[in-house]
C-alpha cells in the first residue's frame, strides 16, 4: 500500500469498524479504527488526511495518525458541529466509512538530520502529534524536539498522557504546557501560545518549527518566529480547512490556484506567502 | 468529403438513439438546452442547429446536475455501502459548439488528471462521443477566440460544417469518431462542399497578459466596485459549461440511504463555511473574486489555460448586468502600483 489513495473509485468509503474511543477532553475524543478482518484500509504518512465518513449523516476531513505496524488508523475528533456531534454519540463496535490518506503530509525526510520546535493550541496537537511520534520512532535521525502547546484549560489539554508522561521522558526531548487562564490546582504556565514561544526563545539555528492551532494562533505563532529570527523556510504549518472531496475536483479549499487537499495541508511559510492571504 | 444532407439529420439521430443516448440542442418550455433526442416531445421541441448557444450548455450530460453515488445501509452499529452507481451507457453529444467542447476539456482536466481519476465521471466520459459544430458567425456574446479557442475546429470526434441548404460537411477526427461515422455511413453523401467564410467577433476582448497581470490584483480596489451588484444568486455558475464545483451530501430514510454530490457555487456563503464557524470568503467581495479569479487567473496557472471558453451564457444570465468582458477589460485598464 502506497501513503496517496490509488484507489479506482477515490470517492467511496471503505467501512470500518470502531474498536476503541477515548476521551481526551470535554470536547475532544480519540477514534481508533480498523477493517473487520483485521488491519488498516490503507497507510498514512504523518500530517495526511482522511475522510470519515458516518454513512447516513456526512463526511468530514480530519488529520488521521497511524504508524507503521499499527492494526487501527486514529482520528482525534472536535465537537464542532452536526457530524462531529453524532459521532461522539457512537459507541465502540459501530461501523464507518473511510477514505483516504488525502493531502501531501509532512516533509519527514528532509527535516532529518534538524532540531524540531513543535507549537500547537488546542486540536491543533493532532496532526502534529503524528509528526512528534515518526520523530520518537525514528529518535536517531532527529536532534533535539521541543513541544510548545496549549490549551485553554487543563480539561481542554488533548493527549495528556503522552504530554505529561511519555514524551518528557524521551531523551533530549522537552514540553512546555501553558493554558490561558490560572486555574485551581494548575502551578504551570499560564498565557497564550505565542508569548510564551518567545519567553522561551528557542534559537533557531538548525531548527525547522512546525505549528498547528485556531487560525488566529498559528498567525501570531508566525509572527513571533519571524520576530526570533526564524526564516520562511524554516516553518511549516498545516491547514485544515474546508475539505470536502479530499482528490482536487469539488473546487472549495482552493487559496489561489492551490488545493489544500491535493498541495497541501502542509505548507511552509514560504510557499504561503506566495499565495492569496485567504486563510 | 463526407456530407450530411439536412433532410438526413433526423434519420442520422434517430440510428444514433437506438444505440446510445443522444443529446441535441432543443427548445423546450421557452428556453433551451441539451436534451434526450428520444425522450423528446417532437410537438413542441425544435431541433436547435441554427441557434449557436442553446440557454443550458451540455455540462449535466458527463456532469449531472445531481448524482447518486453510492448507496448505503446502516442499522445500529452495522453499516454497509451497498451499491455504487457510475454510469457506463453510451451518450452522444450532437452539434455543441467549440466553447462547450473545450468546457468539456476543462471538466476532463479537473476530473481526470492531477492524481485522482473521478470513477463516476469518467464511467460517463469514457462511454461518450462528441460530434461538434463549426461556428462561422459567432453570436453577440460569443468571444470564444479571445479565450484560445477556435471555434472552426471545435475539440471533438466529429466536427459538422454547416454549408446552407446543401447539408453539413462531416469531419471525423478521431478513432472514436470513426467507430461512429461508419455506423451511419449508409446515411452520408460523398461529394465536394465549401466551408462558408467565418465572419468577425462583434464582441472584442483581449485576454492576452491577463492572467499574469491578476497575480498582482488580489488585493486590489476593483474587487470591491466590480461585485457592488452581484447578488450571489449563483445562475452565473450554474449556465457555466465549465463550472465544476460540486457538493456531496446523504440522503436517509430509516435504514437506508445514499450519497450523492449536486453542483454547488462558489457565489454562496455555505460554499467555504467551516464546521467550527470560520469563513474564509465571508462577504460577496471575496466570493466574487474568486470566482473571476479562479477563472481567468487560477487554473491558467494550474492547467495552463482559463476556465472561461468565452461562450457568453453568463452574461446573458445575470440578472444585474455582471459581464465577464467587461470585467476582463476592466482589469486590463487597472492600475497597479508595483
Ligand atoms: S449571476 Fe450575476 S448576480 Fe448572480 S452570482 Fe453571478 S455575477 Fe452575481
Ligand atoms: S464564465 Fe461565462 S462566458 Fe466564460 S465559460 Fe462560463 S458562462 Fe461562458
Amino acid at each position: 500500500m502506497s501513503d496517496k489513495c490509488s484507489c479506482e473509485q477515490p470517492l467511496v468509503p471503505t467501512v470500518v469498524e470502531v474498536v476503541d474511543i477515548q476521551d481526551e477532553t470535554p470536547d475532544v475524543k480519540s477514534f481508533y479504527c480498523r477493517l473487520s478482518e483485521g488491519g488498516v484500509p490503507f497507510n498514512v504518512a504523518p500530517g495526511q488526511c482522511a475522510m470519515v465518513s458516518y454513512l447516513p449523516v456526512g463526511e468530514g476531513m480530519f488529520s488521521c495518525t497511524w504508524q507503521e505496524g499499527q492494526e487501527y488508523l486514529q482520528f482525534a475528533i472536535k465537537k464542532v458541529g452536526l457530524l462531529t456531534d453524532e459521532l461522539h454519540a457512537i459507541e465502540v463496535g459501530q461501523k464507518l466509512g473511510v477514505r483516504g490518506p488525502y493531502g501531501n503530509g509532512f516533509p519527514v525526510e528532509e527535516c532529518k538530520g534538524k532540531d524540531m520546535l513543535f507549537i500547537a493550541g488546542g486540536i491543533g496537537l493532532a496532526p502534529l502529534r503524528s509528526f512528534i511520534k515518526y520523530c520518537f520512532k525514528h529518535r536517531e535521525d532527529y536532534g533535539k524536539i521541543t513541544i510548545v502547546y496549549g490549551s485553554r484549560s487543563y480539561a481542554d489539554l488533548c493527549f495528556k498522557e503522552e504530554l505529561f508522561n511519555e514524551w518528557p521522558a524521551i531523551k533530549d526531548t522537552e514540553v512546555y504546557v501553558t493554558i490561558d487562564n490560572p486555574e485551581e490546582g494548575w502551578d504551570g504556565h499560564v498565557g497564550f501560545v505565542p508569548a510564551y514561544v518567545e519567553e522561551i526563545n528557542p534559537n533557531p539555528q538548525g531548527v525547522i518549527a512546525v505549528t498547528c492551532g485556531p487560525p488566529i494562533m498559528i498567525k501570531f505563532v508566525l509572527q513571533s518566529l519571524e520576530k526570533m529570527g526564524y526564516s520562511d523556510d524554516q516553518v511549516i504549518t498545516t491547514l485544515e480547512m474546508r475539505m470536502k472531496c479530499g482528490i482536487g475536483k469539488c473546487g472549495r479549499c482552493n487559496i489561489g490556484s492551490e488545493y489544500i487537499c491535493l498541495d497541501g495541508p502542509v505548507f511552509t511559510l514560504t510557499q504561503l506567502k506566495q499565495l492569496p492571504q485567504e486563510w | 468529403m463526407k456530407i450530411l444532407s439536412k433532410d438526413k439529420v433526423e434519420r442520422v439521430l434517430d440510428k444514433l438513439a437506438e444505440s446510445a443516448e443522444v443529446f441535441v440542442p432543443l427548445s423546450r418550455a421557452n428556453s433551451s438546452g441539451f436534451y434526450s433526442w428520444k425522450t423528446r416531445n417532437p410537438e413542441k421541441e425544435q431541433l436547435m442547429l441554427e441557434t449557436l448557444n442553446v440557454y443550458l450548455s451540455p455540462k449535466n450530460v458527463g456532469f449531472p446536475q445531481t448524482e447518486k453515488m453510492y448507496s448505503i445501509i446502516q442499522s445500529g452499529t452495522e453499516a454497509q455501502i451497498k451499491e455504487t452507481f457510475e454510469d457506463s451507457s453510451p451518450r452522444i453529444i450532437f452539434g455543441l459548439r467549440a466553447c462547450d467542447a473545450r468546457a468539456i476539456r476543462c471538466l476532463d482536466d479537473v476530473f481526470l488528471t492531477r492524481g485522482y481519476e473521478d470513477s463516476f465521471y469518467k464511467a460517463r466520459r469514457d462511454n461518450m462521443v462528441l460530434i461538434g459544430q463549426a461556428c462561422y458567425e459567432p453570436g453577440p456574446n460569443c468571444f470564444c477566440q479571445a479565450m484560445g479557442v477556435d471555434p472552426l475546429e471545435p475539440e471533438v470526434d466529429i466536427v459538422i460544417r454547416d454549408c446552407g441548404d446543401k447539408g453539413y460537411i462531416w469531419e471525423t477526427k478521431t478513432p472514436k469518431g470513426e467507430e461512429l461515422t461508419t455506423s451511419i455511413s449508409n446515411l452520408l453523401e460523398e461529394k465536394e462542399l465549401k466551408a462558408p467564410e467565418a465572419k468577425a467577433f462583434q464582441t472584442q476582448v483581449d485576454y492576452e497578459g491577463v492572467a499574469e497581470k491578476l497575480k498582482g490584483m488580489f488585493e486590489h480596489p476593483i474587487w470591491e466596485d466590480l461585485s457592488s451588484n452581484c447578488q450571489n444568486c449563483g445562475i452565473c455558475t450554474y449556465v457555466c459549461p465549465s463550472c465544476h464545483c460540486f457538493d456531496i451530501q446523504v440522503k436517509s430514510w430509516g435504514e437506508e440511504g445514499y450519497r450523492f454530490r449536486c453542483w454547488d457555487s462558489c457565489m454562496y456563503g455555505e460554499y467555504t463555511a467551516e464546521a467550527g464557524g470560520g469563513n474564509p470568503r465571508p462577504t460577496t467581495k471575496e466570493r466574487f473574486r474568486n470566482r473571476f479569479l479562479h477563472k481567468l487567473e487560477f487554473f491558467s496557472e494550474r492547467y495552463g489555460y482559463p476556465l472561461c471558453t468565452g461562450c457568453g451564457r453568463c452574461i446573458v444570465a445575470c440578472p444585474t448586468g455582471i459581464n465577464i468582458v467587461n470585467i476582463i477589460n476592466e482589469v486590463k485598464e487597472a492600475s497597479v502600483d508595483v
